[in-house]
């Protein structure tokens, strides 16, 4: 049963020429002249971007168990974090699948990842993240571990500012909730050992959930002290004992420099270390030699100078940093917060598995929906000219933030089609 | 008086009308319901001060430290707390409002309301024995609970006498009350982790003496809540020193297998991860070895069949395996 009109656009194609107008013919350099370029062209069946024709991915509903697939939210070395919906509690969730074959290539793959769900577990805070369930595909070799659904991460939200860093309040505030929950996994007995602001995530409602234990440790019971002996953290947040090469060090203080690095961090959009390669980083790391901004005023600078403490002896406690005056007094709401940036232009993160049920249960099959390379390119060239003149605004006044994101927004449209496909209301034989 | 609209009362004659209507309620003249009235009214007119109404925004900053300034001199606070009682229901949860209001309020990184407090304990003390009044133990236990976040003030309570009482307020008859106390209770010895671990354990004997009676009620949800919280502090590093000296003691040993017998399955889960403490700690002392070793077989034959249902829970299967592997390797100090 076919009953669709194909309509061809007219007004496109002059829009597009218009477009066009502007732009110079491309004249190729070539510093061989006998070069026929149209020539070689020949060798290669041309197609117009016009003619590259893509159909818009069904969305087809899946299940896991009891959770309805959504849409891709992240991708890492182990695999991909997609969003999922529980079809018994209507919470949205995210799941991380983990493949085995790309795990066996992780040095240590398979082992950090027991150990972290067997961690995960046992855990249970509110600035911590939650595992809700994991599931197994022996078949596909996957592994599902689902966990709280979460936004964005701290580091995502740095880099998409110009200035790479948070006001002091949005910074002050997720910096009291990280103590929160470093001090939780610290009552555990936990060392996590690779707090960065990649490994902070964000909830909706802006709670910060500390993720990522795939490197951490758990003490034993009885361990009269917090002395560990590995330590695989990403490098520019490793503390001086670590960078040194110390056979043994006090695992908890190793967190509290991660933090200040953190801090640093989130509150200057810069490191306190700094190197080409792992081995000057961590030759710079070791002396403990860094230079905190000049704008940074004292009661943070006094804090940073506390946690960035070479000499693990005077390096701040948990209970100091909650105790110093950076972390009681709230700085003042000055400077406008920055946003979760949106996932795929959707600034408000709307439940992505909505149209796969949709489609499930409304869907008509034929009825896909086409657009062409040459509308991609367009849709690509447009969101460049937007990032591009928004950032040399940027570059002239950081109040222009807000205004620039928004601007990107609104721009920015799902690629439609030139043929645009008409359809008659279809009477479903019931 | 404006015919529409509030009178603009400056705070110095609010407080001093609250004050008055206050003790006029105390004194119990025949004027009662006239000075009910008018706390509730002057109540009222501060928690608008503070909170703001639908059309109006909360106050400027400088009356709001006016406001707490006379809220101090005249003692209200504590004159309010005292006299909860007489109070009608809507005005003590005005109360417990502009208490917690004006405790939150900050001067940079001074809290000046709980300085004020800690020169004035009995407003504490006042509150805590609030839970013996079941018309004012909820609204007392939301004024508590917002002092316990505070270091200074959660230490002034769990050190005097008077928190003792809470081992009693956890077991009242009244369900609500007692879970709240027990809230309140719980706040208090796990909020601030060094000012709590520091506490138990100087005052271990007393502490575990009273706990004791607790994990022995009549009252299943006390003992399953208590176990329950027992379990969470042992099994905090902070206090790694009270568990090691808990775990020392025979008698907590006896006391924990019992309970693992008991007939709640929750209660014996819970008992479960006190007692596998007791099995895993490497510098097991004779005492606790003994009695280990006396139920060697019939630990194993209990483990081996104690929650087989559990298949799902893989950290209870591995722990379970763990402390059956223990005990069957458990051996007499004299043997070797």
């Amino acid at each position: 049963m076919d009953n669709r009109i194909a309509i061809c656009d007219p007004d496109e194609d002059e829009v597009n020429n218009e477009l066009f107008g502007d732009i110079e013919p491309v004249t190729w350099v070539n510093d061989d002249t006998n070069y026929d370029l149209d020539e070689i062209n020949m060798a290669f069946h041309r197609v117009d971007s016009h003619q590259i024709i893509y159909e818009e991915k069904k969305k087809k509903c899946k299940l896991i168990g009891k959770y309805v697939m959504g849409d891709l939210l992240g991708e890492g070395s182990y695999g991909k974090v997609k969003e999922m919906l529980d079809s018994d509690t209507l919470c949205r969730r995210a799941v991380k699948i983990l493949k085995k074959k790309k795990l066996r290539r992780i040095p240590n793959g398979e082992i950090n990842v027991q150990r972290e769900i067997q961690l995960l577990r046992t855990l249970k805070h509110k600035n911590v993240i939650d595992l809700v369930d994991v599931l197994y595909n022996d078949e596909k070799e996957k592994m599902y571990l689902v966990m709280e659904f979460c936004v964005g991460g701290l580091q995502d939200m740095l880099e998409s500012m110009p200035h790479k860093k948070f006001p002091l309040w949005q910074g002050h505030g997720y910096f009291c909730q990280l103590i929160d929950g470093l001090e939780y996994l610290h009552s555990k007995g936990i060392v996590h050992k690779d707090i960065k602001p990649g490994n902070l995530l964000l909830t909706l409602d802006g709670t910060l959930k500390i993720s990522d234990l795939g490197v951490a440790e758990a003490l034993d019971m009885f361990a009269k002290d917090d002395t560990c002996t590995t330590g695989q953290g990403s490098p520019a947040f490793q503390p001086p004992e670590i960078a040194n090469g110390c056979e043994t060090f006090a695992g908890f203080k190793v967190d509290i420099w991660s933090s200040g690095v953190t801090l640093y961090n989130i509150t200057t959009g810069e490191y306190p270390f700094e190197g080409d390669n792992i081995y000057k980083l961590y030759e710079n790391i070791g002396k403990g030699e860094y230079t905190i901004p000049a704008e940074v005023e004292d009661p943070l600078k006094s804090l940073l100078q506390g946690m960035l403490q070479k000499d693990i002896d005077k390096r701040f406690t948990l209970q100091q940093i909650r105790q110093h005056p950076w972390t009681i007094c709230r700085p003042p709401k000055t400077l406008e917060e920055v946003p979760i940036p949106p996932l795929r232009g959707d600034e408000w993160h709307t439940m992505t598995v909505l149209p796969y049920l949709m489609e499930h249960h409304y869907g008509v099959d034929n009825d896909p929906t086409y657009y062409t390379e040459h509308q991609l390119n367009e849709e690509r060239k447009l969101q460049e000219m937007d990032r591009t003149s928004g950032e040399q605004k940027n570059a002239c006044n950081s109040h222009y933030n807000k205004h620039i994101t928004n601007h990107g927004k609104r721009r920015w449209r799902k690629p439609t089609s030139c043929i645009s496909v008409k359809k008659f209301p279809s009477c479903k034989p019931s | 008086m404006p015919l529409f609209g509030k009178s603009q009362k400056s705070p110095a004659e609010v407080v001093k009308a609250l004050k008055e209507a206050v003790n006029a309620l105390e004194r119990g003249d025949k004027k009662v319901e006239k000075a009910q009235e008018d706390v509730s009214k002057n109540l009222v007119h501060i928690k608008n001060m503070l909170y703001g109404t639908a059309e109006s925004e909360p106050q400027a900053d400088i009356v709001v430290a006016q406001l707490a300034q006379e809220l101090y001199n005249s003692n209200l606070l504590l004159l309010l707390v005292q006299n909860l009682g007489r109070i009608d229901f809507e005005g003590k949860k005005d109360v417990a409002q502009v208490f917690n209001n004006i405790l939150r309020r900050q001067i940079g990184t001074r809290s000046p309301t709980v300085e004020y407090i800690c020169t004035k304990p009995e407003i504490l003390f006042t509150l805590m024995s609030g839970y013996e009044h079941q018309d004012i133990a909820l609204n007392c236990g939301t004024m508590l609970r917002e002092c316990a976040r505070y270091e200074a003030l959660a230490k002034i309570m769990i050190y005097s006498d008077d928190f003792y009482n809470f081992f009693r307020y956890v077991e009242v008859s009244t369900f609500d009350i007692a879970s709240d106390a027990f809230s309140t209770f719980k706040e208090l010895l796990t909020r601030h982790k060094i000012l709590s671990a520091e506490f138990l354990e100087v005052n271990y004997d007393k502490v575990f003496s009273h706990y004791q009676r607790l994990l022995n009620s009549e009252n299943y949800v006390t003992r399953r809540q208590s176990l329950k919280l027992l379990g969470e502090l042992l099994l905090d590093r902070h206090n790694f020193s009270v568990m090691t000296r808990y775990i020392s003691n025979p008698d907590n040993l006896k006391l924990m297998m019992n309970m693992l017998k008991e007939k709640s399955r929750n209660i014996q889960f819970e008992a479960f991860h006190v007692f596998k403490v007791f099995v895993a700690n490497p510098n097991k002392p004779k005492p606790i070895l003994d009695i280990l070793l006396r139920n060697q077989e019939k630990l194993i034959e209990f483990l081996t069949r104690f929650h087989t249902d559990r298949s799902e829970d893989e950290q209870f299967n591995d722990e379970k395996a763990y402390l059956i592997k223990q005990i069957k390797e458990l051996k007499s100090v004299h043997e070797n």
